[in-house]
């Protein structure tokens, strides 16, 4: 999976809670705008789905929609992918490169992670947004000029980050003109059925229909009272682990022990870097199934190979406490390669 | 008689809503309140939506008062908007971006308010 794509359709909206209905009511009223906007909440609660709705349901679906996470590349090559460069603008730039922010014109530019972007970009992105879309690529005389619709993520409190000095209260106002909340899934229980209802037919489909046990009520229960911490995320996971190894009552204790014994920053909160089989990590049976239409040995491969690449590069970055350097002289690629990785793959640094 | 202007009025401080609520009532507006910027904006989509003037808080949850500028200078070019701003909050200049007609600080003088609406409505 590539960090962008176009005119990707998401999921729908899954949940009855009063949160759910809040998020699907304010998207209904603020597409169409194509206003400035926050998405808060927790990792995995959906904010990139609450984006692609915004997305979908606006006159703006079907042109580009482009995610670039600002937490994952250091500020010198972040502002490079986000606002280009001509060729030879520095040392490596071997030809000219637009940036997303020109490859979302027209479309939806998601800012995820935010909160993380380094204060001389603030400072630029300010900038970007008050001249309405204007800038010059890096080592460029020329000024681009971009009609794109900025929706940001975060995981953070940006009051509080601006109260530290981390984030620019006047981007934050700038952004902040519609605020959209996604509450953690420890807080709406009740979406947790519909949610696994959802993604066992979604999962099912994939399988090709083949006859899979949808968790009992009994197990649902028992999920409807775990904390969560890796939020949807984790509850796809758990849902795959129990489709495929089929023991569900055994995978819900491990949950609940385990949550018992420790403290909610291990291992569940890596929601999206836990250990699956191989044949679930190529999806061999859902969406790179041979029966599909889709399936190529070419495509399968390359997902493949990029969720190995994944696993391992979130394996050694983890151990080395994300010293980057370290990781790339372990992986034995150079630190550049490490960073455009970390970047396409889209992995997530934790939280601070 | 003359029907009275309408005025909208959105502030998510209760003490503040009702108070600009019951001002306006007394002096003959017909005051249409709402608590946040989405029951704002759904009277500003509102088939029969029709208002004169409209007064909106800038800083709100969700749907900020510089959206509802925005939006309804989008809808209704000629319908003019005050925004208020609280303490210690500076979305002042976006409210000029988004065309407001004027932005007045907290705190200010209710009469001093009613003086702005009489000019904006006049000016129309
Ligand atoms: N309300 C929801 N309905 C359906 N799917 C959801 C919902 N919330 C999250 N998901 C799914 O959970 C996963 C994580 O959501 P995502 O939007 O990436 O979270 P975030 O951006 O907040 O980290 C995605 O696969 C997403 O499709
Ligand atoms: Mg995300």
């Amino acid at each position: 999976m590539s960090n962008h794509s176009k005119s990707k359709t998401g999921p729908p909206i899954v949940g009855v809670s009063k949160n759910m209905e809040r998020v699907r009511e304010l998207i209904e009223h603020v597409a169409h705008t194509g206003l400035n906007t926050v998405v808060f909440g927790e990792s995995g609660v959906g904010k990139e789905v609450v984006a692609q709705n915004l997305y979908q349901k606006s006159p703006r679906f079907g042109k580009p929609f482009i995610k670039i996470n600002c937490a994952a590349l250091p500020e010198g090559l972040l502002e490079s992918e986000l606002f280009g460069y001509e060729r030879g603008a520095f040392t490596g730039a071997e030809q000219k490169k637009k940036g997303k922010f020109q490859l979302a014109h027209s479309g939806v530019l998601l800012l995820d992670e935010i909160g993380d972007m380094s204060l001389p970009l603030q400072a630029k992105l300010l900038h970007v947004l008050q001249s309405g879309g204007g800038f010059s690529p890096l080592g460029s005389e020329k000024e681009v000029q971009t009609d794109t619709w900025v929706i940001a993520a975060t995981n953070h409190d940006l009051k509080k980050a601006i109260d530290e000095g981390k984030f620019r209260e006047d981007l934050y106002y700038r952004l902040n003109i519609i605020k959209i909340h996604v509450s953690p899934l420890r807080e709406r229980p009740e979406d947790i059925p519909l949610l696994i209802d959802f993604y066992t037919k979604e999962y099912a489909a994939m399988l090709n229909d083949r006859h899979i046990e949808k968790p009992s009520a009994q197990v649902i229960d028992r999920l409807c009272v775990y904390s969560w911490p890796g939020n949807v995320r984790e509850l796809q996971n758990v849902l795959k682990r129990m489709l495929v190894l089929g023991d569900s009552n055994q995978i819900v204790d491990e949950l609940l022990n385990g949550e018992r014994t420790s403290s909610p920053t291990s291992e569940a909160t890596n929601g999206p870097n836990q250990q699956v089989s191989l044949t679930q990590i190529i999806d061999l049976d859902g969406k790179n199934s041979p029966d599909n239409q889709s399936f190529s040995l070419k495509s399968a491969k390359k997902e493949a190979v990029e969720m190995v690449e994944r696993e391992i590069i979130s394996h050694v970055l983890a151990k080395t406490d994300w010293n980057r350097s370290k990781a790339a002289k372990i992986l034995k690629i150079s630190y550049k390669t490490l960073l455009y990785k970390i970047s396409d793959l889209n992995i997530i640094p934790p939280e601070k | 008689m003359k029907k009275p202007f309408k005025l909208l009025i959105i502030d998510d401080a209760e003490e503040i809503l009702n108070a600009l609520t019951n001002f306006f009532t007394k002096k003959k507006y017909d005051v249409v309140s709402a608590s946040n910027g989405l029951e704002g904006l759904k009277h500003i989509e509102a088939e029969d939506a029709a208002f004169d003037l409209i007064i909106t808080d800038l800083v709100l949850p969700s749907i900020s008062g510089v959206a509802i500028i925005s939006i309804a200078k989008k809808k209704f070019p000629d319908t003019p908007v005050i925004a208020i701003t609280g303490w210690g909050e500076h979305p002042e200049s976006l409210a000029k971006e988004a065309h407001a007609d004027h932005v007045l600080e907290k705190p200010f003088k209710l009469p001093e308010l009613e003086q702005l609406v009489i000019k904006l409505l006049a000016d129309e």
